[in-house]
């Protein structure tokens, strides 16, 4: 096949950019590949390439009781997080995509707001009014705080979903002799579920892992998981702490796996 | 059958060099074989049609001609030349797509000015060349509109205007009045075709829908599961379908199981079919092609008891069984005789003109 | 329906769906959690106060702290280098993400399955932990190092840790998936046929990406963006991390003046200053995207 210059030029412009996108994927993939590695090695200092390997460090991980009382308090928070958020934010997402009351449009903006506002300043104006009504920064504080910073996600997955749910699925329940209720919890509930789940995973993750407003709410004594982490990462060179990523990578993909299982990975974005 | 179709069918149209000859196009998706040994022409300034049921294969066959597919095997030749080697967008041929596909964040004037700017026009000409073709489409005055503001059929008309721009060597139409409802697409229809035949370009029309072909078309290609069973006329396709398929698909049929013997199959009134089969065969009577007596009258080819009836407009449909509860279609102008017959009257059936019967092979 | 249980006349109420009724009890608690403490922050930056054991005493009306702050040369220098490394952190995440769209676009479901694996996991993994990776990589005998030693290239450790080019690029390849989810929401909404056409019409791969796909990708671009400024103006993990503590940018600020030096007036008024700026910049985004974009809000016939 002949090719002139136009065409030419054309492929390797399109080759161009295939490369760049190829260079950003690896470059998302290559870290957390080397972390892994070095989770291995067995010198007592990050040093590549890894002289030996060892799953020492795993073990060492869960001997320490810092750090798995920290990973406990962060699962903690997970699950306070996403318990607040599936309370307040379904009931939320559902009076906005079916409310008819003014300002039902302003109401879903309003919820929003929180996640669109920085995290460092939600966490320092939390921390200052608790100050003000005496009230210290607790495990309590940093979850009510994280759950307003991302019930945003909730009432978002949730109203896409509702939004494409029919209308007229409700109608024919209630058509059919279906009191609202029982319409809310034989049509409805199952049909948003799959969307609760996928807001459930990222509120969670959110708990377990938010450093921004976690850094000035959490309690002294309940440390969480990412303050310990950072202390541990600023203040020493081990494959301890390649050992602990790579326990949070594995729990990544396991939150991945949950997503594509629950809502399938092309919808995330919805 | 198919090979057939396309020798008896090229006796029919201009002997001059074709503009479009697909030979021999095979095209697979995994295990599916979409394209089966395709082979067609279409003649200079002539409206083919490509007519089938979803799934035939038209569409992906227009995709080949548009490149946007490559077929596995076979040749696609525009005036002669092979176009397989021709990347998409050096190819002379215009598509309309079903959807339109109108970019919807350019106005209709640089919609229809894209393909001019693509091929580094002076603004100066792109300006001319634009304004004629609205004009060539009615749509001199909506210039700057965004295609969102536009009613289907003024969006058919800048997708039109939009490869008609560039003077393509073939249009290529892929069911291009489908979005729009019913009433719009009879007008559109008739005016696409003047339009075609007004500029005198090649054409190669996808659809699915009979009528639209028999409207629209010089030609018609009936294609089924990827091959090609019957080109003609629409006379040709409509008279005298080669196949049982073509017969159903094109129109409406009543199918009657008789005998042939001796090159003829005698029907119950005594006339008689003319064929080339012998033995049971099947003879496909069109509904307009049966007459609706009386009880008693002259010879009639059936008697039977009306089950079901209904308004085409002037036209009246009649579902009517016969002796073995075997069910007849007839039509028939709404006249009063006709206006009095109801359900569950007695008539007769009468075969207008044996001649246009046609027999095929028992299923 | 009177025959009906109260609660159940509860429930059906609430879940009518057109009253506001569901969403008062998170209306009441992001008001109170975010909404007042908003506030709180605001009139601290305007205020003086004396905290002791964590807990505000007093509370004066004064302009002194917002004064002293604008006039700071610190002050200057550590937003000037905060906004310059967002923008440039939002630059090169826009030049890396758009090709991974544009492969998502043209690319196969296993294309499009392994992108978004790639995507979506990092966002699941704790931002300490990827910036512990690059720890890990730029470090002394880190992994990059250790490449170029033993190829020979160099004998010494380069400093690259502890550089702010370490810290960009972290800041990218941190954020570089916060870019590309919103991209491929509108590559998965994007309508093949509009590339075909232009294609047909005559224009090359490039031209269509130029021409068609760019101009329809501005919101996606937009969304991206700001998510990328907003995230990487405000984080202080990177910074803190690979800039080696002496990288101070405006969220390493507020985080050493609220928790280590306890200056909350300064802390407050940082903040301000922080989230002012950073809608600056956002509504700059927005124009931006408004003016390309203009074809969507044609009034519809």
């Amino acid at each position: 096949m002949r090719l002139d210059r136009a065409e030419i030029m054309d492929r390797l412009g399109v080759g161009v950019i295939v490369a760049l996108a190829i260079f950003a994927l690896a470059l998302l993939l290559l870290p957390a590949v080397i972390v892994v590695v070095m989770s291995f090695d067995t010198r007592g200092y990050i040093s590549f390439p890894p002289a030996g390997f060892t799953l020492d460090w795993y073990r060492k991980v869960f001997e320490q009781p810092v750090l798995t009382t920290a990973m406990w308090t962060s699962i903690k928070v997970g699950l306070y997080v996403t318990a607040i958020c599936i309370l307040l934010g379904v009931p939320t997402a559902l009076a906005c995509v079916r409310g008819d009351f003014r300002g039902a449009t302003a109401l879903s903006v309003f919820v929003l707001v929180p996640h669109m506002v920085p995290g460092i300043v939600l966490g320092v104006a939390v921390l200052f009014s608790g100050a003000l009504l005496g009230i210290g920064p607790s495990i309590w504080l940093q979850s009510i705080a994280l759950s307003c910073y991302v019930m945003a996600v909730m009432v978002r997955t949730v109203m896409a979903r509702l939004q494409k749910l029919d209308p007229l699925l409700e109608q024919a329940s209630a058509n059919l002799g279906a009191s609202r209720w029982q319409t809310f919890r034989t049509i409805t509930f199952p049909l948003l579920l799959p969307a609760i789940m996928a807001g459930a995973v990222f509120t969670f993750i959110e708990g377990f892992d938010n450093l921004s407003v976690t850094i000035f709410t959490h309690g002294y004594r309940d440390r969480p998981l990412p303050i310990e982490l950072l202390a541990i990462v600023q203040n020493t060179n081990s494959p301890l702490v390649a050992a602990v990523s790579s326990v949070q990578i594995l729990l990544a993909m396991l939150a991945l796996a949950a997503i594509s299982l629950t809502i399938g990975l092309d919808r995330v974005n919805e | 059958m198919s090979e057939a179709g396309v020798l008896s069918s090229t006796t029919g149209a201009a002997q001059a060099a074709p503009v479009v000859a697909i030979c021999k196009a095979v095209k697979r998706f995994g295990g599916l074989t979409v394209l089966d040994d395709c082979s067609l022409t279409a003649q200079e300034g002539e409206i083919l049609t490509l007519l089938g049921p979803s799934g035939c294969g038209k569409t992906t066959l227009l995709r080949c001609i548009a490149g946007f597919l490559t077929p596995d095997s076979g040749e696609i030749l525009i005036d002669g030349r092979d176009t397989i080697p021709v990347p998409v967008n050096r190819r002379s041929v215009g598509v309309v797509f079903q959807s339109y596909a109108l970019f919807p964040h350019l106005s209709v004037a640089k919609n229809v000015a894209y393909g001019l700017r693509m091929r580094a026009t002076p603004a100066a000409e792109i300006a001319t060349r634009v304004k004629a073709a609205l004009a060539t489409v009615s749509l001199t005055g909506f210039e700057e509109r965004y295609p969102s503001q536009l009613s289907g059929g003024q969006q058919q008309r800048v997708a039109i205007a939009r490869v008609l721009v560039l003077e393509p060597r073939v249009l290529l139409l892929d069911e291009p009045f489908n979005a729009l409802d019913a009433k719009l697409r009879g007008t559109m229809q008739m005016e696409m075709r003047h339009l075609i035949k007004r500029l005198g370009i090649t054409a190669v029309f996808v659809t699915h829908d009979q009528e639209e072909a028999l409207t629209m078309s010089d030609r018609i290609a009936v294609m089924r599961a990827g091959r090609i069973e019957q080109l003609g006329t629409p006379e040709e396709i409509f008279d005298r379908p080669q196949s049982a398929y073509v017969a159903d698909f094109v129109g409406a049929s009543n199918f009657w199981e008789g005998v042939a013997h001796a090159g003829r199959v005698a029907l119950p009134d005594g006339q008689s079919v003319a064929t080339a089969l012998d033995g049971p065969v099947r003879v496909m009577l069109r509904p307009h092609n049966l007459v609706l007596r009386a009880v008693g009258g002259e010879a009639a080819a059936w008697d039977g008891t009306i089950r079901f009836r209904r308004h085409i407009g002037a036209l009246m449909e009649y579902e009517i069984e016969v002796a073995g509860g075997r069910m007849l279609r007839a039509v028939a102008l709404r006249d009063d005789t006709i206006a009095a017959l109801a359900g569950g009257d007695r008539v007769s059936l009468g075969v207008r003109d044996a001649a246009a019967c046609v027999a095929f092979p028992p299923a | 329906m009177n025959s009906k249980p109260l609660h159940i006349r509860l429930f059906d109420e609430v879940f009518s769906g057109t009253g506001i009724w569901p969403a008062v009890p998170a209306i009441i608690v992001l008001t109170v959690v975010a909404v007042i403490p908003f506030g709180v922050l605001l009139s601290l930056g305007f205020s003086d106060i004396v905290v002791s054991r964590g807990v505000i005493v007093s509370q004066e009306l004064s302009l002194r702290h917002l004064a002293t702050a604008l006039a700071d040369p610190l002050y200057h220098t550590t937003f000037q280098r905060s906004i310059t490394l967002a923008l440039t952190t939002t630059f090169f995440c826009t030049l890396l993400g758009f090709p991974v769209a544009y492969l998502f676009l043209i690319g196969g479901p296993w294309v499009r399955r392994i992108i978004l694996v790639l995507t979506i996991a990092p966002i699941l993994t704790s931002g300490i932990v990827r910036t512990y990776a690059w720890i890990v990589i730029l470090g002394g005998r880190g992994v990059v190092n250790g490449v170029l030693m033993d190829l020979g290239l160099i004998s010494a450790p380069l400093r690259i840790i502890n550089t702010p080019w370490a810290v960009v690029i972290g800041m990218v390849q941190i954020h570089l998936p916060i870019m590309i989810l919103p991209l491929i929401a509108v590559m998965s909404r994007h309508d093949r046929r509009l590339d075909e056409a232009s294609a047909n019409l005559g224009a090359s791969r490039l031209g269509t990406l130029r021409h068609v796909i760019l101009p329809l990708s501005v919101p996606g671009l937009g969304t991206g963006a700001s998510l990328v400024f907003t995230l990487s103006y405000t984080t202080f993990v990177v910074p803190q991390l690979l800039g080696g503590g002496n990288y101070l940018n405006a969220a390493t600020m507020i985080y050493e003046q609220v928790v280590y030096s306890l200056e909350w007036s300064k802390g407050a008024v940082t903040a301000m200053i922080l989230m002012a700026t950073c809608l600056i910049v956002l509504a700059l985004f927005a124009w931006m995207t408004h003016l390309a974009t203009g074809w969507t809000r044609v009034a519809q016939r």
